[in-house]
């Protein structure tokens, strides 16, 4: 049917082909990316259970660098021999230091795990729009073609609008996953930043020891 | 996540995208090929423009293209009636102007009388003559004059008789007067009047669909018959759609000497008004 579609319901069409294939790429990286984070994140807070000292704890990890649990002990580590050279021993001040580099390293990660997600909510709100553009567009051809012939039956009208609307198709097509992948991200996304807290008020915990 | 499965991810979702196109391009190709195997009609013998039709008078070539399917399928009924089996046709629909195409019967009765009766001048026989050994050179199919002979058939069949629009004598072994002619290109003019397409469509010059009708005495449509599809569904739709809407039909006049007349017309995008 789009063979015969004119320029405009083919470009709309080519547009939200490839928000489309934008937004199932971001699908299946952050689906990826927060499977891996969060099974880091069950590991961690097993092993920081079971692992009395901090200093044991910076040793565990130390071969696997990329796990965002790993780096929030690595930052409060960093900040606390930063801090043993300046004036040993752990006081009040010193807490509350490494609580706030905690806190910058779990907005990093969020981050982190925020980025691209944004562009799930824009293909989810505009690729309705854009589609709605090429149907508003065909239909505006189909009238044109009833005034230019005179002639009202659904013969001469009924494929273009049907043409149209192929646009609209195509663009809900792409945003449904779109608001449903968002949605889910932004659930699992709450579970992880919660894990994170956990892990940073248990890394705490182990230096206060 | 190191950005290297981006890419990964990318072509993955490409490739999704890719097949998921494809599954939905496939049915629809696939049900375009069965259209397409439908249709394999047969088309019948067509008349020449020698006379013209007065205010009509463009002439045309008369070396046709042809139609290369083999005689026996075609499907026509009433063909067995008014002919003997062995019978086989000639085809040769001419491409001109109007882009209408006869469809005659080849009721070729006994030739001499037939001519005679009908008081045709040495010179137009002789022209008949020419144009039938040029078919027989175009095509292999036995003369059906002979065969006629042969079969000892009169030719005087009581089912209904072929026409074409742009008809002479050729092809029927009589001419067509001008009140049929006009009947015929009126009848055309109708359709054309009736026929709505799509304006996408003045574009696909491929599209030909070849229909025959039927009609009564008194002017109804009794019979509409693809001898030829264009394969594309929608065309065909806006042909049969249009030609009934014109039924019933002015009363047929009473120079086709017939209780049903059968006409063809041939249908290209470019004909639609």
């Amino acid at each position: 049917m789009l063979y015969s579609a004119g320029p405009v319901a083919k470009a709309v069409v080519l547009i939200l082909l490839i928000f489309s294939i934008l937004s199932w790429t971001i699908i299946l990286f952050k689906f990826k990316q927060y499977g891996k984070t969060e099974k880091d994140g069950d590991r961690f807070l097993r092993t920081i259970r079971e692992v009395g000292s901090f200093k044991k704890l910076t040793t565990v990890y130390r071969g696997n660098p990329d796990n965002a649990f790993y780096r929030l002990v690595i930052a409060s580590y960093k900040e606390i021999t930063s801090m043993k050279t300046e004036n040993p021993g752990l006081t009040k001040e010193g807490i509350a230091r490494i609580e706030n580099v905690l806190k910058i390293t779990i907005s990093e990660e969020t981050e982190r795990l925020e980025r691209r997600l944004s562009f799930l909510a824009t293909t989810a709100n505009t690729a309705p729009f854009i589609g709605l553009f090429g149907t508003v567009w065909g239909i505006m051809d189909s009238f044109r073609e009833i005034g230019l012939r005179g002639t009202t039956s659904l013969a001469v009208v009924a494929p273009g609008i049907s043409e149209a609307l192929i646009a609209t198709a195509i663009g809900l097509a792409t945003a449904i996953p779109a608001v449903l992948a968002y949605n889910y991200f932004l659930g699992r996304l709450k579970g992880i930043l919660a894990k994170m807290e956990n892990a940073s008020i248990y890394i705490l915990n182990t230096i206060d020891r | 996540m190191r950005e290297e499965t981006w890419y990964k991810m990318l072509i993955v979702s490409t490739i999704l995208h890719l097949v998921f196109l494809a599954a939905f391009s496939i049915p629809i190709k696939k049900s375009a090929k069965r259209i397409d195997l439908s249709s394999s009609y047969s088309v019948n013998l067509v008349g020449d423009m020698a006379g013209g039709i007065p205010g009509h008078g463009k002439g045309m070539p008369s070396g046709a293209e042809e139609l290369k399917t083999p005689p026996l399928q075609q499907k026509t009924t009433h063909e067995k009636v008014t002919r003997p089996p062995s019978a086989k046709k000639r085809q040769a629909p001419v491409r001109q102007e109007t882009k209408a195409v006869s469809l005659s019967k080849q009721k070729v009765p006994p030739k001499n009388d037939r001519h005679q009766a009908e008081g045709l001048t040495k010179d137009e026989l002789s022209r008949l003559d020419r144009r039938i050994s040029e078919m027989q050179r175009r095509t292999n199919y036995l003369d059906v004059t002979q065969m006629r002979a042969k079969a000892g058939d009169g030719g005087k069949g009581s089912g209904a008789q072929g026409y074409g629009l742009p008809i002479s004598g050729q092809g029927t072994g009589r001419p067509l007067d001008l009140v049929s002619q006009k009947y015929i290109f009126d009848i055309w003019e109708k359709i054309k009047e009736a026929w709505g397409l799509p304006g996408s469509y003045s574009s696909k010059k491929n599209l030909e669909s070849i229909v025959t009708i039927k009609i009564r005495k008194d002017g109804r449509i009794i019979d509409i018959n693809f001898e030829k599809r264009s394969g594309n569904r929608l065309y065909d739709e806006s042909i049969l759609r249009a030609i009934r809407s014109i039924d019933p039909l002015p009363p047929v006049p009473p120079s086709f000497n017939s209780d049903t007349v059968e006409l063809g017309f041939r249908f290209m995008p470019g004909d639609v008004s």
